[in-house]
């Protein structure tokens, strides 16, 4: 029963967790280039300010534009309902739900509509960041599947709430961790791949993606970005914390607990990393990926290596 | 599933090993080969304890100082005299290079049972030991400079370091001493040879010294 109580927990968590997590990046960021900057429930302000506003729709957009929002939420939102980011709160009949390639295909459905919607507006930019977007998605999708793959071959099943319920060899989750954190900052489109505040015409990749939504078509949007960093951030956290042996052991709540933190501290780190890291050029993008795939195939080769 | 201490740090020194592939920083790249001898020097304590031999744990103790501390130092003391920060591969772009070495230790794995001595009882350190062979070559081959290239022989020194630690059953003391002073005269040789080129021709780019006339 009492987990029944933590999920529901979790499900109004949801609304908040995610928002401050975009919160806390940016101030620690802030704090970072000696700024005060903006208070950390800023992302709740600018949300409420969006849903307000009224929306500009470009004369060329069509149903996939006005759509793009919704579904790229709804998808975000049934992902981060199915993935155990935040340690296995579904009951375990549900386990075949929450099937790792399931999720990645689903995260790809949402950027898919985001690409034909950024093309769709007929703003020039909008084509060059879906071209970019892309790339990135293409080089890192793999990299994302042979690692979590790793993990699956590990545990001996694809389920992800299986898999975060059961010790994970250490050095595989390792691997795997560091790998999920620097595709993680690929996907999310972070710094180095991307800088998420810039309004730079030559740089951009997400910003120029949705520079033509506005209003609560921006909000949503906005928000499903928020819910994907969390799902990314918290998976990256579930798999580096099963390094300590002790971990899966936990009752559910300290778990819980202990994910949120990890989770709010995987973001400070990632602030910190972007305040003394600089964006790379695009041609090396590729280069920083090959690190994650590498670091996914060499946990995969120890998972199968026969003893 | 279950991997004993020193596969795990055997293992870990091949995935520096490999990550040292993608790094064009020297900096990077040498602390990463001095963890990586720092991960053989555990090993070699490991080996020690195993074998309830007590100089395995002296010869630790050499490994550490001398390669994992004296000659990565001595490296970037001379690099940072020189004024080298960054060496990019020749032909070959560093995501490439990356994907080769994990190749070299795919290389690896396949060529275990050929090479794993059976009564040592240990495949695996056998397999990433010939990794590390490939990996050293790799670096040594795609590397312009030529302090690079003394990263990958340390590389390829480690790699038999690993395989005469693992698939014997103890070699002399006086034979892996002296093989640790040779590497280290080695790299002191080369440090002087790059020293001098870098002063005859105010670079030590090996690409383009194809034609070493004057």
């Amino acid at each position: 029963m009492n987990n029944y109580l933590l999920l529901l927990f979790n499900l109004i968590n949801l609304i908040f967790i995610p928002l401050l997590l975009m919160g806390v990046i940016r101030k620690v960021k802030a704090l970072m280039q000696n700024r005060i900057g903006s208070p950390i429930l800023q992302p709740f302000y600018d949300l409420a300010k969006f849903l307000r506003k009224s929306e500009t729709i470009s004369q060329t957009a069509s149903w996939v534009f006005l759509w793009n929002p919704l579904i790229g939420l709804g998808v975000a939102v049934i992902a981060v309902l199915l993935v155990p980011w935040a340690g296995p709160l579904l009951p375990p009949s549900w386990a075949p739900a929450t099937n790792f390639l399931l999720i990645i295909y689903l995260l790809s459905l949402g950027k898919f509509f985001a690409m034909l919607s950024a093309m769709d507006t007929g703003s020039a930019f909008g084509g060059i960041g879906a071209s970019r977007e892309a790339t990135i998605s293409m080089l890192a999708e793999p990299a994302l599947i042979i690692g979590l793959g790793a993990l699956a071959l590990g545990n001996g099943s694809t389920d992800l709430l299986t898999i975060f319920s059961n010790p994970s060899n250490p050095f595989i989750a390792g691997l795997v961790g560091a790998a999920l954190v620097i595709l993680a900052l690929a996907e999310l489109s972070r710094i180095p791949v991307d800088d998420p505040t810039t309004h730079l015409e030559l740089t951009m990749v997400h910003e120029a993606m949705i520079l033509e939504n506005s209003g609560p078509n921006l909000a949503l949007t906005e928000y499903a970005v928020a819910l994907r960093s969390c799902l990314f951030f918290g998976l990256a956290m579930q798999t580096l914390m099963h390094i300590a042996p002790g971990f899966y052991q936990l009752e559910l709540f300290p778990r819980y607990i202990i994910s949120l933190a990890g989770l709010l501290g995987l973001g400070a780190l990632v602030a910190v990393a972007e305040g003394v890291m600089v964006k790379l050029k695009w041609r090396s993008v590729p280069n920083f990926l090959a690190f994650g795939t590498v670091l996914s195939l060499l946990a995969a080769l120890i998972a199968v290596w026969p003893k | 599933m279950n991997f004993s201490l020193i596969e795990i740090l055997a293992a870990g020194s091949a995935t520096l090993a490999v990550l040292m592939c993608g790094i064009t920083s020297l900096k990077a790249q040498l602390q990463a080969l001095a963890c990586q001898t720092a991960l053989f020097a555990g090993i070699c304590v490991l080996v020690g304890i195993q074998q309830h031999a007590e100089h395995f744990l002296i010869l630790a103790l050499v490994i550490f100082l001398l390669k994992a501390i004296g000659i990565p130092l001595f490296l970037g003391w001379s690099s940072q005299r020189m004024g080298i920060q960054r060496d990019t591969g020749v032909t070959l772009n560093p995501g490439i290079t990356l994907m080769m070495g994990f190749g070299a230790l795919l290389a690896g794995y396949f060529l275990t049972p050929q090479f794993a001595v059976q009564s040592a009882g240990n495949p695996i350190c056998a397999g990433i030991s010939l990794a590390l062979l490939f990996i050293g070559m790799l670096l040594m081959i795609t590397r312009r400079l030529a302090i690079s290239q003394v990263v990958g022989f340390l590389v390829m020194e480690n790699g038999i370091f690993l395989y005469g630690l693992t698939q014997t059953h103890g070699m002399p003391h006086l034979v892996e001493m002296a093989a640790i002073f040779e590497v280290l005269i080695a790299v002191l040789i080369a440090g002087l040879v790059i020293f001098r080129i870098n002063r005859s021709f105010e670079h030590i780019d090996v690409s383009k010294m194809r034609t070493l006339r004057h």
